[in-house]
């Protein structure tokens, strides 16, 4: 990694006697402010915040103490990590030089850039990279404990308190994994070089977006060990107002992480509309950059949405408001609502740039056209549009608006017109064309299957009477694995083996890849078809025990999950020898058109020594246009 | 199916590998169609209720409308990796077939999954007309379903308000559930009556249903509601009026004092 990553010896930066603080700022730094704040805050507050026992809802005084320690983690962490320097020293009107802007940039600093608030672009893809690694780590594991406690009917050895905490993690971090998944990786990596920019738009910010994250997963981490989020990642209100201190690290989370996608979200749109080369119209913007901007733009509306639900429910539990409290004047419908104007546009946060990247495959390896691009672009956008009006879906059951069950429902069948013609843009592209048999290939045929069967199980949730017997059971779980999972990872693991030579200068293992892509779908397929089966016979969600009839089925899954875990490990361990030792990589291994490929590996601090002109569509396969 | 534009071809529909999808396409249609709804609906086992049968029979409408198109995207993905395949670490010299587009293709492909879509859209709308409507019948029992952390309550308005934990329900005869929780959100489902609805604390939601077969069948929570979820469970007994009218007695009886 290292050797890869370093660039052409020079002259070390500073020479300076004592370093000035940019220099001494990271993540250790970050780490040991945050905790120091988080502790000190801990104990003043102890010691001095007035018990109020006699009116306390719930855990009041608690819930009051544990988010002001977790407030003040996040601005330790903040602080000590350097992400306050830039505009402090404009407030004192000593703004930041040339010297001291390239040092944040990461000019010459090796393998230590990696752990500082480093601005350029490609730094900041590699630390999300490894960062989604280390989540889908956490959550993968935590999925093994959930599918080992349900791998036999009565074999619950895990407590249900326990159970429940673990359920409640893996949500909540395996959407996190997903949303960023790609547009953090590639996103920041591949797409200022894909359309021809030195960097984003707002550099610093980028590298804020990133250490945001880093600081929002310790709480969620922390609040495993004091009671857990054990209210399933949906965090419903009353329950989550029930529920112990766990939820205080869910609230301080999510809070983090929506700053987080609202500053990357603003960032990578304005650098998309800005920053494309000359000549790059918007009809010959490869259509990964659409996905990654539909992605990030649906989420700038949706997150502060989250943001504030979140807010709300942190004052119902420290200060006895009662935003959701019925007893109050609130209502748990609000919450409900609010969540879902947030989850639905969310879960196509998480595909859209899954199946754009696979389409920005598709020429690359059948050597053929992009099959209708404007139908591509029209899919994605009509998806886009169409998300942010059927989040009431979720709610059926609720009971919350009967009336408005049809038109929901029709905005929600009315979203398969736009997913469908994602299915023409790919099949169209792939037919009569020249395969080349890699993984990233294959992983196309299998989106295809898996949305397939995503997406034909989502008409029938989508459809009232119909989810009235499915809603809340293991069919509704089963059915967004498929998409997020069986489309959206298989999308990321494709452009993880894609974009491997440009990032690392290496090639992913060809044999892993192949072994680790069939253990997981294999497993994949043969985990959640039997989700399906139980789901039918009546097996509700989240459950840590369930009836003897649902066993069979059960334990199907539970094989499946393992098959799934082992090729996960492959893939890990496909990731780490070929990054240490793989073979080293041409600058244009899959002979692709696009611009990422016409920079030197490793990619020169600012992308382009003279900035390119683009005169035609990435596409041009073929004798036609050669 | 996309050289349709293809000048010097000149009768698409006669090439070796558009005849071969057209034949998977028919054949995987008939698989998917078949295999897709009879195992969806014998996992979903014996409906007892008018509900649950015209559930059974919309995912058998459903997964018949989806099969022809999943069958083609199938049929197209297979014939595509049947044809030209390229191993090795350099890429294959382009493809002769280069279509950017095809207006046609494109058109009718939106055309499809529009009709599709309505479709469905006009089935489900009318089965959820029906469903809304049996919540008016006048003629039907009134239970309040009254759901707390992690047991289910049910007292018959008609009969003096008896209580009981599991639910008894004569058969045959339509019933307006007013469900409700003490706590926190749970939701009531009778699993093999095909319906569902939310208790919410504060409010009074409704679904109606009539069982039409005797026999025991599972109310089970379908919304995570703390720590014995999983196990906020019981049964109906649906049984005939002449039985019900005897449980009611009995029941009535024993919880003289309290009702």
């Amino acid at each position: 990694m290292t050797t890869m990553m370093e660039r052409p010896a020079s002259a070390p930066g500073h020479s300076a006697k004592r370093k000035p603080l940019i220099e001494r700022l990271n993540i250790v730094t970050a780490l040991a402010l945050g905790t120091v704040s988080a502790v000190v805050v801990w104990q003043l507050a102890l010691k001095f915040m007035p018990d109020n026992a006699d009116t306390a809802f719930f855990f009041n005084r608690e819930d009051k103490i544990s988010l002001l320690s977790l407030i003040a983690w996040f601005i330790g962490f903040m602080v000590g990590i350097g992400a306050l320097i830039g505009p402090f020293r404009w407030l004192l009107g000593k703004d930041l030089n040339h010297d001291e802007n390239m040092f944040y940039a990461g000019k010459d600093q090796g393998i230590k850039r990696y752990f500082r608030y480093t601005t350029d672009h490609k730094v900041v893809g590699i630390q999300y990279l490894v960062v989604t690694i280390i989540i889908f780590f956490v959550g993968g594991v935590l999925a093994m404990l959930i599918r080992t406690n349900l791998g036999h009917a009565q074999g619950g050895w895990i407590e249900p308190q326990t159970y429940n905490a673990i359920v409640g993690w893996h949500g909540i971090i395996m959407i996190v994994a997903t949303i960023i998944m790609i547009t953090g990786p590639f996103g920041n990596f591949v797409m200022p070089i894909m359309i021809g920019a030195r960097d984003m738009a707002f550099p610093r910010l980028n590298a804020l977006s990133f250490w945001l994250i880093v600081a929002a997963i310790p709480p969620v981490f922390i609040s495993f060990f004091t009671g857990g989020i054990t209210t399933g990642w949906s965090a419903y209100n009353p329950l989550a107002s029930q529920a112990g201190l766990g939820m205080n690290g869910y609230i301080a989370f999510i809070c983090i992480f929506a700053l987080s996608t609202m500053v990357a979200g603003a960032n990578i749109t304005t650098t998309v509309i800005r920053m494309r080369a000359k000549g790059m119209t918007w009809n010959r913007t490869p259509i990964f950059i659409y996905g990654v901007v539909a992605s990030v733009a649906l989420a700038l509306p949706a997150f502060p949405v989250f943001f504030l639900s979140q807010i709300m429910s942190g004052l119902d539990r420290a200060f006895a408001t009662s935003f959701y409290n019925t007893t109050g004047g609130g209502s748990g419908w609000l919450y409900e609502n609010l969540f879902w104007i947030m989850g639905h546009p969310e879960v196509y946060v998480i595909l859209i740039p899954a199946v754009a990247a696979l389409m920005e495959m598709a020429p690359v390896f059948t050597r053929a056209p992009l099959f209708s691009f404007n139908i591509a672009v029209m899919g994605i956008g009509g998806i886009c549009g169409l998300s942010i009006l059927v989040w009431a879906h979720h709610m059926y059951m609720s009971g919350w608006a009967p009336l408005l069950s049809a038109p929901f429902m029709i905005t929600t069948e009315l979203i398969s017109i736009p997913t469908g013609m994602l299915f023409l843009v790919l099949i169209g592209t792939i037919w009569r064309g020249n395969l080349w048999m890699t993984m990233p290939l294959m992983s196309i045929f299998a989106l295809l299957w898996n949305f397939m069967i995503g997406g034909i199980t989502g008409i029938y949730l989508s459809d009232v009477p119909a989810d009235a017997f499915l809603h809340g059971s293991m069919y509704v779980t089963a059915h967004f694995h498929y998409t997020l999972m069986g489309a959206g990872l298989t999308g990321a693991l494709a452009s993880l083996v894609f974009w491997f030579p440009k990032m690392t200068g290496r090639m992913f293992d060809k044999k892993l890849s192949w072994v680790a892509f069939w253990l997981v779908q294999i497993g994949f397929n043969v985990a959640f078809m039997g989700m399906f089966l139980v789901g039918l016979a009546g097996q509700p969600r989240r459950v840590e025990s369930y009836a003897a009839m649902f066993s069979r089925g059960n334990l199907i899954t539970t094989i499946g999950a393992y098959t799934i875990m082992a090729g996960m490990l492959v893939l890990l361990h496909g990731v780490i020898t070929s990054w240490r030792s793989g073979i080293k990589a041409p600058m244009n291994p899959w002979q692709s058109k696009t611009l990422e490929w016409t920079v030197p590996n490793p990619v020169p601090l600012e992308n382009f020594d003279v900035l390119p002109i683009v005169t035609g569509d990435p596409y041009h396969y073929g004798k036609a246009q050669s | 199916m996309t050289d349709i534009q293809t000048p010097q071809s000149a009768k698409w529909w006669k090439k070796t590998d558009v005849k071969r999808v057209f034949l998977l396409w028919i054949i995987l249609t008939a698989v998917i169609g078949y295999v897709g709804s009879e195992v969806q609906a014998r996992s979903m086992g014996a409906p007892a209720s008018e509900v649950m049968a015209s559930v059974i029979s919309l995912i058998r409408i459903f997964t018949w409308a989806a099969a022809p198109v999943a069958a083609l995207v199938a049929a197209l993905a297979i014939t595509a990796l049947m044809e030209k395949r390229h191993y090795g670490d350099n890429p294959p010299p382009d493809a002769l077939h280069q279509v950017h587009t095809s207006p046609r293709v494109n058109g009718l492909w939106m055309a499809a999954s529009t009709v599709l879509c309505l479709f469905a859209l006009i089935v489900g709308l009318i089965v959820l007309q029906k469903d809304s409507a049996s919540l008016l019948d006048a003629k039907a029992m009134n239970v309040n379903v009254t759901g707390q952390q992690w047991v289910w309550n049910f007292d018959y308005v008609e009969s003096n308000r008896v209580r009981s934990a599991d639910l008894y329900l004569p058969v045959n005869k339509p019933v307006v559930f007013h469900v409700s929780s003490k706590d926190v959100k749970h939701s009531f489902w009778v699993v093999q009556m095909g319906i569902k609805i939310d208790a919410n604390p504060g409010y009074v939601t409704e679904t109606a249903v009539t069982p039409n077969k005797i026999g025991v069948f599972d109310v089970r929570c379908a919304e995570l509601c703390g720590l014995l979820h999983a196990y906020m469970q019981t049964k109906v007994h649906v049984v005939s009026q002449a039985d019900y009218e005897t449980w009611l007695k009995s029941t009535a009886v024993t919880q003289g004092a309290i009702s």
